[in-house]
């Protein structure tokens, strides 16, 4: 659905997006992850061609997006960051406008737009004012007028950014049923969304993609070593050099003792299950167990690896560069 | 050309349904009806060798509240999408830029033709009411109303390109204002320093609104001025355009 081949943006004396290449086949659901500031709405906004790129070119649904701009934009539903919508129109006046000027005839975009709203469960707020909808509303709002024309295509910049808890939940289930009928692309800065509703992410981090995976592979590539939590109690003197001597730990520190309780931080190899050798060996000892839980690295912490990580390397790079700029 | 309508219309609708629409039709009415009234009044007192539409349109007090419409009704068409940021959903649509730029400006020029009808409507209102005939010729009459749509098409090409050129209306509006009386000033820069018969004035009368409403309400329609106008305002219209487009170019 989309191939991207070396997409480079320059603004002047910056580069917001840097060479990348990457492509999203039809029916994927594809979650663009960054800090802020990484390119990912640069990018979106070259996709559907509302800026250009400095270098490199891109097809959407076969187009070119710089030769075919109109055809691109036919195929694309785009919801903007931040949604911006007329505040004084009406939600059904606004979204069949949208419609129209999408290239829906008059009836057409009658029906169209009933069955958005109906997706969107705006059909309750259809004669309100824009400007008076709440936030999340709104949302659906912008999101109901990226699919009124049934795009092949979806491209949602922060679809969740702003909204409380409750509505977050309920937009993602709303993405997730979307990702039957069309291909999705969204970006975000808040990992747990891409790691429920995407089946690839790409990281992206200044303009440079850092990693491309499914949300589970990702994890297990860039998984720390586990963690493993005890508390036991009992004759537990020797319980430091007993839990090191099973196979696989590798270092075990002892947590403050509350209450005569023992609390053991198990260090292991990465993928490596220990649980079921800490009961045996309980049971061997006699100890009470309050808590054994294992702690996996989550998308989060791969990621916060990933950005710590490239922000070493960057920062390197702009050493060498002003040295060569001071040199010259 | 359907994409156009659509966005016309729209265009046409938000102004239509904005109260600013409504306070400027009523304040240029009220602003224009006063000063109508005094011309009767002043000719009534003085012999005047020119017309009720001429002294009208001689007047600075009408020119005064007439320059102030542009930056009031241009300011917003693309300031105001670029600072909410609809302007990205608008351009991602797709539709072509210049069906966005024609569809405002149209839509605009229509708006300001609502404004100043109603100014037309003295002139006839005054005959029906005094019973008094040949208060102006009907060449007059058609040649005023020709020349004040071609200035106003002209200015509002010069408002929308104000407006496309930064995200805050206030500072449209402000270079709006300063353009067109820019404009306005040339036509009597021909009054100082320059010899009556040197190039430079004649050029400049080119240039001179006042020269052109001087003859047009006097019945004596130029092509001149015709074609001075139009061809501004698609030049105009036309860097508004690349205006919005410089954003794809590749740099």
């Amino acid at each position: 659905m989309i191939e991207a081949k070396e997409l480079t943006k320059r603004y002047a004396g910056r580069t917001a997006v840097d060479g990348i290449s990457f492509d999203v086949a039809q029916g994927e659901i594809v979650g663009f992850l960054g800090p802020n500031g990484a390119g990912k709405s640069t990018t979106l906004r070259i996709l559907t061609c509302f800026l250009s790129a400095s270098e490199g070119s891109a097809k959407v649904a076969g187009f070119d997006i710089y030769e075919d701009s109109i055809e691109v934009r036919k195929r694309i539903g785009y919801m903007p960051e931040n949604v911006p919508l007329y505040p004084d129109m009406r939600v059904i006046e606004y979204l069949k406008f949208r419609a129209q000027i999408k290239g829906l005839r008059y009836r057409e975009a009658k029906w169209a737009v009933e069955e958005a709203m109906d997706i969107c469960s705006l059909t309750e707020v259809n004669k309100k004012i824009i400007s008076t909808l709440s936030k999340g509303y709104k949302q659906r709002v912008g999101l109901a007028d990226a699919l009124v024309n049934k795009p092949e295509l979806l491209i949602l910049d922060e679809p969740t950014n702003g909204l409380d808890p409750n509505q977050i939940r309920q937009s993602r289930e709303l993405i997730k049923r979307l990702g039957e009928r069309h291909t999705i692309l969204i970006s975000t800065h808040i990992l747990s969304e891409v790691e429920m509703t995407c089946n690839r992410v790409i990281i992206l981090d200044r303009g440079k993609i850092k990693a491309s995976d499914t949300p589970q592979n990702l994890i297990r590539r860039l998984r720390q070593p586990g963690a493993v939590l005890l508390e036991i109690k009992g004759k537990t003197d020797q319980a430091v050099k007993k839990v090191q001597s099973i196979e696989g730990v590798k270092e075990v520190t002892k947590n403050e003792q509350r209450n005569g309780w023992l609390s053991l931080s198990i260090v292991t190899d990465p993928n490596i299950d220990i649980r079921e050798e800490i009961f045996d060996l309980t049971l061997k000892e006699k100890w009470k167990v309050r808590e054994l839980a294992s702690r996996t690295a989550s998308l989060e912490d791969a990621f916060v690896d990933l950005v710590q990580s490239g922000a070493v390397a960057t920062a390197s790079e702009t050493g060498t560069s002003e040295k060569e700029a001071a040199d010259a | 050309m359907r994409t156009f309508f659509i966005l016309f219309t729209k265009e046409l609708r938000s102004f239509l349904l904005s109260p600013l629409a409504y306070v400027l039709i009523a304040l240029f009415t009220l602003l224009n009806g006063w000063l109508f009234v005094s011309i009767v009044k002043a000719m009534q007192l003085q012999v005047s060798s020119q017309s009720l539409i001429h002294n009208l349109f001689a007047s600075g007090w009408f020119w005064m509240g007439f320059f102030v419409l542009f930056p009031l009704i241009t300011m917003r068409l693309f300031a105001e999408e670029r600072k909410m940021g609809t302007i990205e959903g608008l351009l991602t649509a797709p539709v072509r830029t210049s069906e966005v730029v024609l569809a405002k400006y149209f839509a605009t020029i229509v708006v300001y033709a609502i404004i100043v009808a109603p100014v037309f409507f003295f002139f006839p209102l005054f005959e029906f009411i005094t019973g008094e005939q040949g208060a102006f010729s009907s060449g007059a009459f058609w040649g005023s109303m020709l020349g004040i749509f071609l200035i106003g098409v002209f200015n509002i090409a010069i408002g929308t390109l104000a407006s496309a050129l930064t995200t805050n209306q206030l500072i449209a509006a402000m270079l709006t204002f300063v353009l067109v009386m820019l404009h306005y000033f040339l036509g009597f820069l021909q009054n100082f320093g320059t010899a009556p018969d040197s190039i430079w004035a004649d050029g400049l009368t080119y240039f001179s609104t006042t020269e052109h409403m001087n003859s047009l309400t006097e019945g004596l329609i130029d092509s001149r001025p015709i074609v001075y106008y139009i061809s501004f305002s698609v030049v105009l219209i036309a860097l508004t355009h690349h205006v919005l487009e410089s954003r794809k170019w590749r740099v």
